[in-house]
């Protein structure tokens, strides 16, 4: 622990992220004389919402917009910013990190937020050109100039784009491709789409969403291996199906950048272990973000990781300790149009009530899990309005036993009903 | 009254309303072969100017969806001729091999004098069966024989103005606040000109006629001959008999008194077996006897009985001992249910009657009826009386029968069995406007008959007041006049010269002509002065009242006033009555059943039950039960309740109601298989009746009642008619729609395809599901408008009904709308206004209260304010209450 009432403590952040940047934001509130920050990054620019790339992909908006910290403002701020470089490993003993360049920096506490990368698939030849994952601006530019490219050239084949993985992310990729102007096909290894977050026929409501954008979609497949010589040519699938491609994005997940931390001796398995104040093993760092583990868990979504960061900060500016909790955090999909909102449980079993919306005509499908009339989960497609407040009555624990027949009809409903006497109707209308 | 602007620009018309016996004045606004507004006709002596709900609805009841176009045999269309032949050939096949006892006719208060004088000639005269009867019989009969038997004819001595001239009217089994709003509105407004008049109510149910009364004596149901047996000791003991007149004018006083001595002594004993108190018992006896100006009115309550004749002699005879007849305000009057009741009796259209108040009873009558017809096959006997013909039906005596604008399936007592009869009887014809009523499902050939607004004839109130029923519309499709049909048919039979009738006036001046014929004042009927009237007259013409002669060719307001009665000697006669309780009595698990009208519906509501507005009031069946007997029977108020009886059920709204004696329940007789799935209340109904005139005890019936364990309840609001596959449902028809309220004993394996599969053509629906079963919503929509809104809930709260929600059938609904179809309120929370009080201007009873809290303290206030009761007034009674 660094001790605030000497000289100021060397804060080195390795990792430059959104992790990273929210947590220099909260440092930043709670005063940072007390402390000399170093951040190093891999990438080149400063942070950024990783968030908006399908955004930037699909043209809705462009690369200055997402980059929420600028070189100069480090400068600013009195951080010394080292980008485009990379650590190697952690020397514990010396209090030190070692770049892939070969210099050290010492540190009186290191905060990892490495964060993750694109998860492998198991497929051959992934080599090949025009193989890309979508994970970073990099990515995101390499593609848009593949697809501009590609527009020049017009097209010829069964189809311009193959995304794999049908998760938040591919389907994000596949949506900022076609809205390009590609024939794109998604495959996905589920049965359905989102089946993390949907059940088969919310998962259905999106597939007829999204095939209305010109998205194609081959479910319960995987590519087996990719064809071509150097470029990418086609992909063969284990179900032998064969689909001729010219570009191919890879988005079945993350796989959190534990290597580091783990090659220096800190606790962990599937990321870098934390305790819920977020401490490594080794008491002189702390990690957050996508490179941790907390009782088992990893994340990939922002909602926890900044409250991680509050935590973090909490702790080493203020020594309070202000234990982090993983609750259940609702899921959205950018996709213009495709109102998506999934929170909590969303696979009905026996021991559930479920209350179903359905509008297929509208394409509107909302459901709701109860259990012991309280809201478990909420899954909501079409029309996604109303998707907080079943969330906040699921943390809440709240009784919904009066309100159930108006629930699914939107706030204005049950809000109305749940005082059916009150005397300013008036007001309400 | 002021006319309605659509009736100053447009031409109009001066006719008679279609619904009940009070016969009102209607003017007419007509368009395009459309009636586009109605109101009172301010020159008509039975309303002048006013007209109830009903009636001002007529025009909204015009166009109805299941209007008859053509005739249609075994279901399927065919041509006049065709319809004819196959009748006729039928009736003369039968005939022949049976003999003419095995058809019969069964006819209508709602057929025209002209129809019902026709078809009375040609079976009585050409057939040659007396086995013609009517609904009068279920509703007149009674009184018909205690005027015969006490004045020598069946003749209402007052009229109307007598009601407003007394200064003490009692009405007895008379609901006239609902069943004869006109009539119930002069009375009210006499008594609020003269607060001295007393209003007496003798009915076992507080009805809402009670509200003007000074006293209600809630009787044990049945027991007025008794009440009435006490006051003719009464009056002997208190020196309130006339003895002059009972001297000069009548017969039989003394053996009459006797036997009503004999049985009820004493007020007490009155009291006793009536079952009330004494003092106001006494009160009534008082009144009665210290006034010269009483008016007994007298309608169902009296009877609808096993006892009915007698009941109707029991007051008679007090009113004779006592002098109070044929004198202004004084007089004992029978008020009839139907439009053309009276009319009916006239041409002698019931099955012990011959024509123009003739019977079979006197063997000249017979003669002369004969020869004044050249009838060639004269019936000689009384035929079978509305009970008795469905029995010969039944055991299959009968073998064909046509029935006229009436629906005996619904109407009749043990009218399940009724309908059991017509399933086997080799030929039922029906003739109606409507082509799916209850009865014409059940007929081989069902005839397309004019309706009101079409045909052209007269009819006969209460008050022996002939008028016109004007037909100024052209009739649509293959629609006939009735007395057509039955000409038609009549030639069909080889009888075509003797119903070769041009216009309704050429039988018209027969029937005026018979009614003179060898009169000499020995029957009350006589309009002999109209024999020759010509048509001009005749299609203009200005309502009367009978005897019509040439000693009185403007008519005649009352009768007996010289104390001549159509007696062979002139004299009253005096029956003596040995007073009887209703024939079934409850066993300790069953309450009685009591049937009536409600306000703002026609008999089967076939007319009625098209106008969204009159279904406003009361939309759903219901039985109205004491408050300790819905403890007894572990009932809840607003739950459905069943009551059974000889294997029928009625299924209805339970509704608290101290008005009713304990062990009774009322239930309205109109609902039937169009807008109920089981609640035909007079299915319910023993089949008893009176002796001596054959009229069904529908207001004593012992059934038993129990709760109905509903697993699911819920509503649908839909634009198509359906019948929903459900036990219980009830349609309530709105304007562009239907509503249905539903319940089951089970639940459907499944509620969204229950639903859908009764809309097959609707394919763009939205839902709500709840594993929970607790309850399920559906709306359907074609071209995004809504087409059906369906709520099912296995708890009582869930399926809310919302007038907005009806409101937006047909309507196109937006995505974001259709959360709002669903929950069945609208986004913004708008009030709902709650149940219909004042249909005319469509105020509920939400806004009425609100305005009450706000301020306004009376009737008038509110009328002020609101507009409710300013129109037909027959919310008043209510608006009262609310004001409590």
């Amino acid at each position: 622990m660094a001790d605030l009432s000497k000289a100021k403590q060397k804060l080195l952040i390795v990792g430059n992220g959104m992790a990273a940047g929210r947590f220099l934001d909260e440092l930043i509130k709670r005063g940072i004389s007390g402390f000399e920050v170093t951040v190093i990054g891999d990438e080149r620019q400063g942070s950024y919402n990783r968030i908006m790339l399908s955004p930037v992909l699909a043209g809705e908006t462009d690369v200055p917009a997402i980059i929420g910290k600028p070189s100069s403002w480090y400068r600013d701020q009195g951080i010394r910013f080292v980008s485009g470089v990379q650590v190697k490993a952690i020397e514990r003993a010396q209090k030190c990190v070692l770049t892939t360049e070969g210099n050290r920096l010492r540190y009186d506490h290191l905060v990892l937020a490495v964060g993750s990368r694109p998860a492998k698939i198991p497929a051959e030849n992934q080599q090949l050109d025009n193989i890309y994952s979508f994970r970073t601006l990099r990515d995101v530019d390499r593609l848009l100039n593949k697809a501009r490219f590609h527009e020049m050239h017009g097209r010829k084949t069964d189809t311009d784009a193959l995304v794999i993985g049908g998760g938040l992310l591919g389907l994000e990729a596949a949506y900022g491709l076609a809205l390009k102007g590609l024939r794109v096909t998604l495959v996905h290894r589920s049965g359905w789409l989102l089946n993390r977050q949907l059940d088969p026929i919310a998962a259905g409501y999106l597939k007829r969403a999204l095939e209305a954008k010109n998205i194609e979609f081959m479910l319960s497949d995987e590519v087996a291996r990719f064809t071509g010589t150097h470029e990418l040519k086609a992909a063969e699938f284990k179900s032998g199906k064969h689909l001729s491609c010219k570009l191919c994005v890879i988005a079945t997940g993350i796989t959190p950048n534990k290597e580091l931390g783990l090659a220096a001796g800190l606790k962990g398995e599937r990321g870098v272990a934390v305790n819920a104040f977020m401490a490594t093993s080794d008491e002189s760092i702390s990690a957050l973000g996508e490179c941790v583990e907390f009782k088992g868990d990893t994340f990939g979504l922002v909602e926890p990781i900044w409250q991680q960061c509050t935590t973090l900060a909490e702790r080493l500016c203020n020594n309070i300790k202000l234990p982090f909790e993983n609750n259940p955090v609702p899921t959205k999909l950018k996709v213009s149009g495709v109102n998506l909102f999934s929170a909590g449980e969303f696979l009905t079993t026996d021991e559930h009530r479920e209350l179903v919306y359905q509008d297929d005509k509208a394409g509107i499908y909302r459901k709701l899990l109860l259990r012991d009339n309280r809201i478990v989960g909420a899954v909501l497609i079409g029309d996604a309005r109303d998707g907080q407040d079943y969330f906040s009555m699921l943390t809440e624990k709240k009784d919904v036993t009066e309100i159930a027949p108006f629930l699914l009809m939107g706030r204005a409903f049950y809000q109305t009903n749940e005082q059916p006497d009150s005397s300013d109707e008036t007001e309400a209308a | 009254m002021n006319l309605p602007e659509k009736l100053i620009a447009s031409d109009t018309v001066n006719t008679t309303c279609c619904y009940c016996g009070v016969g009102c004045g209607v003017t007419a606004a007509v368009a395009d072969n459309q009636v586009v507004a109605v109101a009172g006709d301010n020159q008509h002596p039975a309303n002048k100017g006013r007209l109830c709900i009903k009636g001002s609805s007529l025009h909204e009841t015009q166009s109805s969806p299941d209007r008859l176009l053509s005739p249609m045999l075994h279901g399927k269309p065919v041509d006049w001729d065709t319809a004819l032949d196959y009748g006729a050939a039928k009736f003369r096949d039968i005939i022949e091999q049976h003999g003419p006892d095995a058809v019969a006719f069964y006819l209508s208060g709602q057929l025209l004098t002209e129809d019902y004088y026709v078809a009375n000639k040609l079976m009585k005269g050409f057939v040659g069966t007396a086995n013609i009867d009517t609904n009068s019989r279920l509703c007149m009969a009674s009184a018909v024989v205690a005027h015969k038997r006490a004045f020598g004819s069946d003749a209402v001595p007052g009229c109307y103005e007598d009601l407003e001239q007394t200064d003490v009217l009692i009405m007895v089994g008379s609901n006239t606040a609902y069943a004869h709003p006109v009539v119930y509105q002069r009375i009210a407004k006499a008594k609020e000109e003269r607060p001295d008049m007393k209003i007496v109510v003798l009915d076992p149910r507080r009805t809402a006629t009670c509200e003007i009364a000074d006293i209600h004596l809630p009787l044990r149901p049945g027991t007025d001959a008794y009440f009435f047996n006490g006051l003719l000791t009464y009056l002997a003991d208190h020196n309130g008999i006339d003895q002059d007149f009972v001297d000069t004018h009548t017969n039989g006083f003394d053996d009459s008194l006797a036997a009503a001595r004999g049985q009820v002594p004493d007020i007490t004993a009155a009291a006793h077996l009536c079952q009330l108190e004494r003092a106001d018992v006494e009160k009534v006896y008082q009144l009665f006897a210290q006034n010269d100006k009483v008016v007994t009115v007298f309608s169902q309550g009296v009877n609808q009985s096993s006892s009915g004749v007698d009941k109707g002699n029991a007051l008679i005879n007090c009113h004779l001992a006592s002098g109070k007849i044929g004198k202004p305000g004084a007089t004992p009057f029978s008020i009839t249910g139907q439009p053309n009741a009276m009319g009916g009796r006239e041409v002698g259209g019931l099955a012990n009657q011959l024509a123009a108040h003739m019977g079979f009873d006197k063997p000249e009558d017979i003669h002369r009826v004969e020869q004044f017809w050249q009838a060639p096959n004269m019936a000689r006997k009384e035929g079978l009386k509305a009970v008795d013909m469905f029995r010969a039906i039944e055991e299959g005596k009968i073998k064909a029968v046509w029935i006229m604008a009436t629906n005996p399936a619904v109407t009749m007592p043990e009218a399940g069995r009724v309908r059991k009869a017509l399933e086997k009887c080799d030929l039922v014809m029906v003739s109606d406007c409507i082509g799916n009523t209850d009865t014409a499902k059940l007929a081989d050939l069902v005839l397309p008959a004019t309706t009101w607004s079409e045909k052209h004839g007269t009819v006969t109130n209460s008050e022996r007041c002939i008028s016109l029923q004007k037909g100024f519309l052209n009739a649509p499709g293959e629609a006939r006049h009735d007395w057509e049909i039955i000409c038609q048919f009549a030639q069909k039979l080889g009888y075509g010269e003797h119903f070769s009738y041009s216009h309704q006036v050429d039988i018209f001046r027969e029937h005026a002509a018979l009614s003179g014929l060898d009169n000499n004042h020995s029957r009350g009927f006589n309009i002999s002065a109209l024999e020759e009237i010509d048509k001009k007259d005749y299609e203009n013409f200005a309502p009367l009242r009978w005897p019509v002669t040439d000693q009185s060719p403007e008519g005649t307001d009352r009768l007996f006033t010289d104390g001549r009665f159509y007696t062979p000697d002139g004299r009253a006669r005096f029956i003596p009555i040995e007073a009887r309780l209703p024939v079934n009595t409850p066993a300790a698990d069953q309450v009685i059943l009591n049937t009536g009208r409600i306000r703002d519906q026609w008999h089967t509501m076939s007319r009625t039950g098209t106008a969204a507005k009159l279904l406003g009031h009361v939309d759903e069946p219901y039985i109205d039960i004491h408050p300790e007997d819905i403890e007894r029977f572990g009932l809840i108020e607003g739950d459905l309740a069943v009551l059974a009886n000889q294997g029928q059920r009625y299924f209805g709204r339970v509704k608290k109601s101290a008005d009713q004696r304990e062990g009774e329940v009322f239930v309205p007789m109109h609902w039937n298989g169009k807008y109920a799935a089981s609640s035909c209340a007079d299915a319910l109904v023993n089949a008893v009746v009176d002796p001596i005139c054959g009229q069904p005890e529908f207001k004593h019936s012992p059934v038993r009642i129990s709760p109905f364990k509903q697993a699911w309840n819920g509503f649908l609001v839909c634009a198509d008619d359906i019948t929903p596959a459900c036990e219980y449902w009830a349609k309530i028809t709105l304007d562009g729609g239907y509503k249905f309220r539903l319940a089951d004993g089970e639940c459907p394996d499944n509620w969204a395809s229950w639903v859908k599969n009764q809309f097959p053509h609707i394919d763009d629906w939205v839902d709500v599901c709840d594993s929970g079963q607790q309850f399920f919503r559906a709306a359907g929509f074609t071209g995004g408008r809504l087409q059906v809104v369906f709520s099912a809930a296995t708890d009582k709260t869930s399926a809310r009904e919302m007038r907005w929600l009806e409101q937006q059938l047909g309507q196109e609904i937006d995505a974001n709308t259709r959360f709002a179809i669903l929950a069945g309120i609208p986004g913004g929370g708008v009030e709902d206004e709650g149940a219909m009080v004042c249909s005319c201007y469509q105020v509920g009873q939400n806004t009425i209260a609100k305005a009450i809290k706000g301020g306004c303290a009376s009737v008038e206030a509110l009328g002020e304010k609101l507009k409710c009761g300013t129109n037909c007034g027959s919310c008043i009674p209510e608006l009262k209450a609310l004001l409590r």
